[in-house]
């Protein structure tokens, strides 16, 4: 596992367990989840899905401030993907790759800036499709 | 379920999957939703901002074509979710609701087809009306595709405790 930042992780409030059930739907529950000493990412085990050991799943902490006036800042998430394993009644997950956007370190006008080739790319398809 | 739910349940219309208000309330007040499409049979959780159709029962979220792996996912596996778990911000109380759903994404009309949803994202978000004076600036995060969802399953989970099953509509 690389580039995960488990200071910033902390400072998560919860977490929110993805995977793909067996209808094909995605299904998503928020859990409780600490850091251990060693690194080790312990989830709560949620009621359902029932089975989750050895699943692959991904794993969000999402953060966002509400402001005085209406709306949201300070926004910023981690989504981590990996395999989740059920340990005396709880969940171990052993995290193998990251994708997370964190305003403070990526102003959102940048963010946009560096997301300009999928934005072409986009419109590149779409153009591409009209024409045929 | 008391009186005055179900009163307000059987008002509803019936094709639509019946929710009791504390649920209806959660998809009106959460700034955002934990949206899921799936990529290769994997899963793709973002946050977005949601809006819900009370007329039609769905819901929507608007994707700049900056961000829009989410709609190309979308269009490889229709199948997608929207969890509500962050109260934050909005004056509801802390819940967690799993919407389970068919997405189909529309960019016919980028620049324009999402603007008939401003209304729900001005509620969310007041502040919205100043970027879009400034769409100029922002000019491809103004391009939106607009995702719609039908929900199939609603999963609640009142007081947000997920350590019980959830309450099931529609399935």
């Amino acid at each position: 596992m690389t580039n995960l930042d488990y200071h910033r992780l902390g400072n998560f409030r919860y977490a929110i367990i993805t995977l793909v059930g067996d209808d094909g739907f995605p299904f998503s529950v928020s859990t409780d989840f600490k850091i251990m000493p060693d690194k080790k990412i312990v989830l709560q085990k949620p009621a359902q899905p029932s089975k989750l050991d050895g699943k692959r799943v991904n794993v969000l902490f999402n953060h966002i401030t509400g402001l005085p006036g209406g709306g949201y800042g300070d926004r910023r998430y981690m989504l981590v993907w990996g395999t989740t394993h059920e340990d005396h009644g709880t969940l171990r997950f052993e995290p193998e790759t990251v994708s997370e956007w964190d305003e403070k370190i990526l102003p959102f006008d940048q963010y946009c800036a560096k997301s300009a080739p999928q934005g072409a790319k986009y419109l590149g398809r779409l153009q591409a499709s009209v024409e045929a | 379920m008391n009186v005055k739910s179900l009163s307000r349940r059987h008002r509803a219309r019936p094709d639509l999957i019946q929710v009791p208000p504390w649920v209806r309330e959660t998809f009106d007040s959460y700034l955002v939703c934990e949206f899921t499409t799936v990529k290769s049979g994997k899963p793709v959780t973002l946050p977005l901002l949601p809006f819900y159709l009370p007329d039609s029962g769905k819901f929507v979220v608007t994707s700049s074509i900056l961000f829009s792996k989410k709609a190309e996912n979308v269009r490889q596996n229709p199948k997608v979710s929207l969890l509500f778990s962050n109260p934050e911000g909005s004056k509801a109380g802390k819940h967690a609701v799993l919407v389970q759903g068919i997405a189909h994404a529309d960019d016919s009309d980028l620049d324009h087809g999402w603007e008939k949803y401003l209304g729900y994202w001005r509620k969310k978000e007041p502040y919205i009306d100043a970027y879009l004076t400034e769409r100029e600036k922002f000019g491809w995060f103004w391009k939106r595709i607009v995702v719609q969802v039908e929900p199939k399953k609603i999963l609640a989970w009142k007081n947000g405790d997920t350590s019980r099953p959830p309450e099931v509509f529609g399935a």
